[in-house]
């Protein structure tokens, strides 16, 4: 009997210990959302917010049923479309304990806080801004995008228009942007890339995005009859300038080529079904058949409030490759998980996605490198830190869903 | 107003005030019509004839939204820096009534009657006791600032960043030959046109436009002859505020996409429209916004339509400098 | 919340207070609604970013010709638009501001959307020896001090500079044009020349601001100047007093700590709440103070005139 007591004691004790240990050792990540809550980009807000409390509420949920001890929080800023609002927003994150900032949304705010903070602290950013410019800078390894620079996705829409012109030689591409940073480059990179492939480029029409009509800027873009439009835009403005479009009479929406940003897994409500049905477009591709779109899709229709917008997908795979790398870190100082980013993210290693996202905790966890492919694409990051995969899906949207017609390299 | 005299001969049928009052408009309806036509010499008349009726368009918006800041101006003296949040606020009170069920129509008359009503509140808490104390325009500017920053984010508490829209059909248009225009934009001219002249007739012959005039005039005079001013300012915010939301709601219908910000980016070319029609004149709101819409897009014949906001802006600045009382102006410009 | 949080709060607070110094000469003791004081700063700022980057300059250099186009632009607002009327003037600056903010953003020559970058490198070697020095006192771990230090030192001086002219003829030629011009012009004084220079003297701090603004940011980009920086700038002056050069500082110094401070608040509402809450409440103090404390926290009420 005594050794009974003594073994159920040594029992107790062992359990007790080993909980004390497992609660001690649960890494407590701190994920910052740098969100444009006011300002002149405040409509991207609502549904990055939305993005990353669902990354972080699923990936929470994947680690528990792992049995991996790493829980995370999110907290978020306003950065107010304004890059000195935005350093203030991020000194604010990091001071609240955030090991990576998710955002911002455009390259003069990641700049700005890249030099102001984030550099210095070590703390990684995950900006939605894809401009070159952003390589522009030393980063010392803490800026990472999801999103596929300007380079590499204005030469996916040049492979896109053959792809559905037969060649660019003699084409008219009549390209449309909405003014600021994202579309001007993108814009630009595209124009480039067609003329040196002998087509032509009609405009660019540009248009502020605050107007009352569109219709002038509308006309400008379907006159002489394009074979090819191609438009950068946001989903709130495009409502406008789809509208615009469908009503001159002469646009043709199967002839329309859109960027990243004009793309989402089903169509929100605003923009009308006209300007949109049969559009084509590029977006980073991620390998087909991994589920994981209508994995994320049915975490995004189930919780409701805000709709699709642009680039939510990328910033739900930054949420998820920061906790990731906390994970492989067991830990969540910041410098620590700077350092393990690439660890889930190396080429070559074993393949994990949204769908086996418990087992790739597992593996980490073990210390095991990962090539986490997420649900926007897939990264395997560079040394500059931009996903080297130029796998680019050509969708199409039927009936107001998005379908991915085939995938490219873009670098082919 | 005396009668035109009958100087021996044929008197002229028409008062020589009326004369000279009538005479801007003809004179810029004039202008504006020689300029469409020189554009179409240059241009080709569908592209001419196109982006005159975008204009028109726009100044539809334009006229709509600066009539209920005119009128404020005109009567107060009050450059209510406010006013665009306020068309915002109009335009989300009548979607939050549609979520209801309610259909389009009924719900945007509620939401004009909801509105004035806010308008008439914030007088009496605020404009009326700043009015008592005789403050500075500084202050009144200020306080103005103040409001429309409550009152956007407040709406943007409630409501979220994120786009609505009202749903209607953006997409139907109305073919006149080689021109086009939107269905619902040519429901937001005819209505934008009808309330303006509504409203000037009713300023030139109702009681109440009366006494708006002539409080505006000289509120002290006013209040001597027996007007009471206070009814007839609370009658102008009144006004004001169903216009803004009449403005905001037609906007949002026909636009089919906004956020909270959309007030406030219009306001500067609201004002440009006001101050270009002369100030305190509800004509003059509807020649400011038919100018303004126009050297828009007519702008873009010539221009990138990125420099569409620059355009608006210049005018202002050189209505202000060349003819600061507008084009039906009558007030004191200059200090 | 972090000493480095609010040094660099304080940074912020000192770009403001240099810019409502420009607006407290304008407001305060002219009399005049200046609503372009952003477009002012832009035109410094942007002067000054375009000669080193694409002039290449040196930054030291750049400064002072960067204030000198900034006067030069006050004074060519200012000719013009001076004789109207208070409210109609200061629509006339806002529409300023907004045309230059356009033109930066959509001309070539000004970087357009992308902006500028790269203007700094000369203040960084600068600020990098200023923190080695600072690492004798211990404090070499606060990145953004020199530039604090920097900022308020200037604001420091500037303030000197505008208590002397406050206390000279000039200064008591400008109180008197802000209470009765017609009285001041009866008198022979030239008050044109008189609202000019008030209005020159304005755009060089704005320039200078701009200068602080573009530094601390380390890129130039047109939304950095939209009018919403001139309203809080108002909302400074409000707070900190009417007519009170010193007063521009606590005022700076308060509305920030408020500002910043406030993004720590968390409240049972989602971040979206959150930050249209803040301005709110900015909004309502904005309402409250000029209701019912118009002076400020260090202005005099008797300095405030009735002025249409």
């Amino acid at each position: 009997m005594i050794r009974g007591i003594l073994a159920s004691t040594a029992l107790a004790a062992g359990l007790a210990i080993a909980s004390v240990s497992a609660s001690a050792d649960t890494v407590n990540l701190t994920i910052g959302k740098l969100l444009e809550v006011t300002g002149p980009l405040s409509e991207t807000g609502p549904s990055q917010d939305k993005a990353v409390k669902l990354a972080v509420e699923y990936a929470n949920e994947q680690a528990k049923k792992a049995g991996v001890a790493i829980q995370a929080k999110d907290v978020g800023a306003d950065v107010q479309g304004d890059p000195q609002a935005a350093v203030s927003a991020a000194r604010s994150l990091v001071d609240q304990g955030a090991s990576c900032l998710i955002g911002p949304a455009i390259t003069p705010e990641s700049i700005a806080i890249a030099n102001g903070v984030t550099i210095q602290k070590r703390v990684t950013i995950w900006p939605v801004g894809t401009s070159m410019r952003l390589r522009t800078i030393k980063d010392e390894g803490t800026i990472f995008r999801t999103v596929p620079p300007d380079s590499l996705q204005a030469l996916a829409l040049v492979n896109a228009a053959i792809d559905k012109l037969g060649t660019a030689n003699g084409k008219l591409a009549s390209v449309i942007y909405r003014n600021e940073p994202y579309g001007e480059g993108l814009a630009k990179d595209f124009s480039a890339a067609w003329t040196a492939k002998g087509g032509k480029v009609q405009g660019p029409t540009v248009f502020d995005p605050a107007q009352a009509t569109f219709d002038s800027e509308a006309g400008q873009a379907v006159a002489n009859n394009p074979d090819a439009y191609i438009i950068i835009d946001y989903p709130d403005t495009y409502a406008k300038l789809g509208a615009a479009l469908v009503r001159t009479g002469k646009f043709d929406p199967t002839k329309a080529l859109v960027a990243d940003a004009l793309a989402f897994s089903t169509v929100p409500s605003n923009i009308p079904p006209q300007a949109i049905e049969g559009m084509r477009g590029t977006r980073g591709g991620t390998p087909t058949g991994t589920d994981a779109y209508k994995i994320f899709d049915a975490l995004w229709q189930k919780a409701g409030g805000v709709e699709h917008f642009s680039l939510d997908a990328n910033s739900f795979d930054s949420a998820t490759l920061c906790f990731l790398a906390a994970a492989a870190a067991k830990s969540s100082s910041p410098a620590a998980v700077t350092d393990h980013v690439r660890a889930v993210t190396t080429k070559g290693a074993p393949k994990f996605y949204l769908t086996t996202l418990a087992d790739a905790l597992k593996a980490v966890d073990s210390g095991q490198k990962i090539d986490y492919i997420g649900v926007a694409g897939a990264f395997e990051f560079a040394d500059n830190d931009d996903p080297t995969v130029s796998l680019f899906d050509i969708f199409e949207y039927q009936k107001g869903k998005l379908v991915v017609l085939k995938q490219i390299d873009a670098t082919k | 107003m005396t009668e035109g005299g009958r100087r021996g001969g044929d008197a002229p049928s028409l008062a020589p005030q009326a004369w000279r009052r009538l005479s801007p408009a003809l004179w810029l309806a004039i202008a504006l019509v020689l300029i469409a036509l020189g554009l179409a010499v240059v241009v080709g008349p569908v592209a001419a004839g196109q982006a005159t009726l975008n204009g028109l368009v726009g100044a539809g918006y334009f006229a709509l939204g600066a009539v209920g800041l005119t009128l404020v101006y005109g009567v107060l003296r009050l450059v209510n820096f406010a006013h665009g949040d306020m068309l915002t606020v109009g335009m989300y009170i009548a979607i939050a009534i549609m979520a209801l069920g309610i259909s389009f129509w009924p719900a945007a008359v509620l939401a004009m009657i909801l509105t004035a009503l806010i308008a008439m509140l914030l007088d009496r808490i605020m404009w009326e006791p700043m009015r008592r104390a005789q403050t500075s325009t500084l202050q009144l500017f200020l306080v103005a600032t103040g409001l429309a920053l409550v009152l956007r984010y407040s709406v943007q508490f409630f409501a979220g960043s994120q786009v609505r829209t009202v749903g209607l059909d953006t997409i139907s248009s109305v073919d006149l030959g080689p021109w086009h225009l939107g269905r619902l934009q040519l429901v937001v001219m005819l209505v934008g046109l009808v309330t303006i002249v509504l409203a000037g007739i009713a300023l030139r012959y109702t009681r109440l436009g009366k006494e708006m005039r002539a409080v505006a005039d000289n509120i002290a005079l006013a209040e001597v002859t027996g007007i009471d001013t206070r009814r007839t300012i609370r009658v102008t915010w009144l006004v004001s505020g169903a216009m803004a939301a009449l403005a905001g709601i037609l906007y949002a219908a026909s636009i089919g996409s906004i956020n909270p910000n959309f007030g406030f980016t219009i306001l500067l070319s609201l004002f440009a429209a006001a101050v270009l029609g002369g100030i305190g004149n509800a004509y003059g709101a509807l020649a400011g916004g038919i100018v303004i819409g126009l050297s828009q897009e007519w702008a873009t014949l010539f221009f990138n339509p990125r420099w569409k906001p620059a355009i608006g802006f210049a005018i202002l600045i050189l209505t202000l400098l060349v003819m600061p009382r507008g084009i039906f102006g009558r007030k004191k410009a200059r200090s | 919340m972090s000493v480095e949080f609010w040094i660099g709060v304080g940074v912020i607070a000192g770009i403001y207070a240099i810019f409502v110094l420009g607006l407290q000469i304008n407001v305060g003791f002219t009399g005049l609604l200046n609503l372009g004081q952003a477009g002012f700063m832009s035109i410094g700022a942007y002067a000054m970013g375009m000669l080193v980057v694409d002039a290449g300059w040196s930054l030291w250099a750049a400064m002072p010709v960067a204030i000198a186009i900034a006067v030069t632009a006050g004074l060519l607002v200012g000719l013009p638009s001076l004789r109207l009327r208070a409210d109609y003037f200061a629509i006339a600056t806002i529409a300023f501001a907004e045309i230059v903010r356009y033109t930066f953003q959509n001309a070539g020559f000004a970087g357009g959307n992308q902006g500028i970058i790269g203007y700094d490198a000369e203040w960084r070697a600068l600020a990098a020896w200023l923190l080695h020095q600072l690492a004798h006192l211990g404090l070499g771990g606060i990145t953004q001090l020199p530039l604090f230090l920097a900022v308020w030192f200037c604001f420091g001086l500037c303030l000197m500079v505008l208590r002397l002219l406050a206390a000279s003829p000039w200064g008591r030629v400008l109180r008197a044009i802000r209470e009765d011009e017609d009285a001041a012009a009866a008198l022979g004084k030239n008050v044109l020349v008189f609202k000019l220079q008030s209005l020159a003297i304005a755009a060089a701090l704005a320039a200078i601001a701009g200068f602080f603004l573009a530094l601390n940011v380390t890129y130039l980009y047109p939304s950095e100047f939209d009018p919403t920086f001139t309203f809080l700038g108002y909302a400074v002056l409000v707070l900190g007093g009417y007519a009170s050069y010193g007063g521009v500082a606590l005022g700076a110094v308060l509305l920030w700590s408020l500002m910043e401070g406030l993004r720590f608040l968390h409240l049972p509402i989602s971040d979206g709440q959150q930050g249209s809450l803040r301005f709110v409440l900015i909004g309502l103090a904005l309402i409250l103070l000029s209701m019912l404390r118009p002076q400020g926290l260090l202005g005099r009420k008797a300095e405030m005139r009735l002025r249409r």
